[in-house]
């Protein structure tokens, strides 16, 4: 690996998660803005399989619990994530049914999913191939912050309709369930330390960079 | 306004905060990025006249976040009686009608963080335009930095019209003043976080402090 790029890891040298300065890791502290040096964010990978278990946990409560209960003119119903979707797809609203779906349930299953293969890849359990893998985190990361639409759908919902005997909504527990998930997807990602990808490439002696022959 | 300042000293250094690929960070013309020669990542980008639209664009989101808590979102008539949606209003109904926490987690995502976000972009960048540090700027700035991507204005916009959706089978419901309002603020929010780079906004406050 000699004519390879250089590593900041290699010389020691940490580039600051908060404020970007590189500064030797031995100085334990960021020169410039006072954060903790890390070559790797700490305990990355068990730390983001401990969150995405809880979150797998959660992801079944979310889904079986209603996160809202409407009672209109005495009749109670029931609404879990799924039942709404199928509402909007029923009645024809098809772009507002996918965009449910995809934002409450194949975003978090795909954040899940994608999470634990990139924690298997970074720890040596599967072959990592860098440029899927760098897409992968990158969509992880952009995207898990819209599943939360549904749990801002409920509040409104119940802020709105309250309309005394006729129909009234309150939340359910399937709700925070959800917001649950949601929130612990994120901390997820964010504990996730990508560099560990090409951490394991180093080892395996595979040149990471398509991009190095292209533009010298 | 002055071009990007680099802190004495040198040579300064980037490292990919994806591939751990190190660099020389070479100065850049305005309006462009460097990228990272090994996975392509963008390491910093030199945004034009990048201070005073932080500041500009964050005073704006303030302003509208007045407009935003004034005015009703959406205005549903159903049953001959009216009820209006305000930003707080969400928040407050799920506090009030059994599930306090998820109350409490709607208000922090999208009345406090944003809140926070533009003063605290406003704090830092405000004096940087004149040269000099507010008291505390670096640890308002590193606050910034873990807060940002908890805010989700963008997504309660989504939520607002899939409500809307929602209802309109129901009631009659249409948009207020407060909804034009936090498209506005949406737009705002998004080029005041986007208007620096992280790089350029701690080497300013790294030379404007020495």
């Amino acid at each position: 690996m000699n004519d390879s790029l250089p590593r900041a890891a290699g010389q020691g040298l940490a580039g600051c998660h908060t404020c970007g300065k590189v500064a030797a890791v031995t100085l334990g502290r960021c020169p410039r803005c006072g954060s903790h040096l890390h070559l790797r964010k700490p305990n990355s990978i068990q730390r983001t399989l401990a969150l995405m278990a809880a979150a797998a946990l959660l992801y079944i409560p979310a889904n079986v619990l209603p996160i809202m209960t409407v009672v209109e003119l005495g009749d109670v119903t029931e609404n879990t994530i799924i039942s709404g979707m199928m509402t909007f797809w029923r009645q024809g609203a098809y772009p507002i049914a996918i965009v449910i779906f995809t934002a409450s349930i194949l975003i978090p299953l795909l954040k899940i999913i994608a999470l634990s293969w990139l924690c298997l890849a970074a720890s040596g359990k599967l072959n990592p191939s860098p440029n899927m893998l760098g897409k992968i985190y990158w969509f992880t990361e952009l995207l898990g912050r819209w599943s939360m639409v549904d749990i801002f759908v409920v509040g409104i919902l119940v802020a709105l309709v309250q309309l005394g005997n006729y129909m009234t909504i309150t939340p359910g527990p399937g709700a925070l369930a959800f917001a649950g998930v949601v929130v612990l997807t994120m901390f997820a990602a964010l504990s996730f330390d990508p560099r560990l990808l090409w951490d394991r490439l180093e080892i395996l002696g595979i040149d990471p960079s398509p991009l190095k022959k292209a533009d010298p | 306004m002055h071009p990007w300042p680099k802190p004495l000293g040198g040579p300064h250094r980037s490292v990919c905060h994806f591939c751990d690929t190190l660099h020389v960070a070479e100065p850049l013309p305005e309006g462009t990025a460097a990228r990272c020669v090994c996975c392509g990542a963008v390491l910093y980008q030199n945004r034009p006249a990048s201070l005073v639209r932080v500041t500009a664009f964050s005073t704006t989101s303030l302003i509208l976040m007045v407009v935003v808590h004034s005015f009703p979102f959406l205005v549903m008539d159903a049953a001959s009686i009216r009820t209006t949606l305000n930003l707080s209003s969400a928040a407050g109904a799920l506090i009030h009608r059994g599930s306090p926490i998820l109350g409490v987690v709607l208000a922090l995502l999208t009345i406090v963080t944003p809140l926070s976000v533009a003063g605290g972009m406003i704090y830092v960048c405000g004096p940087l335009l004149f040269g000099r540090t507010a008291p505390g700027a670096v640890h308002v700035a590193k606050w910034l930095n873990k807060t940002e991507p908890w805010n989700m204005i963008e997504v309660f916009l989504l939520a607002v019209l899939v409500s809307l959706l929602k209802l309109s089978k129901v009631a009659d419901v249409h948009f207020g003043m407060g909804f034009w309002a936090f498209g506005l603020l949406m737009f705002c929010m998004a080029a005041a976080v986007a208007g620096i780079d992280r790089n350029e906004l701690w080497d300013r406050l790294e030379v404007a402090k020495s």
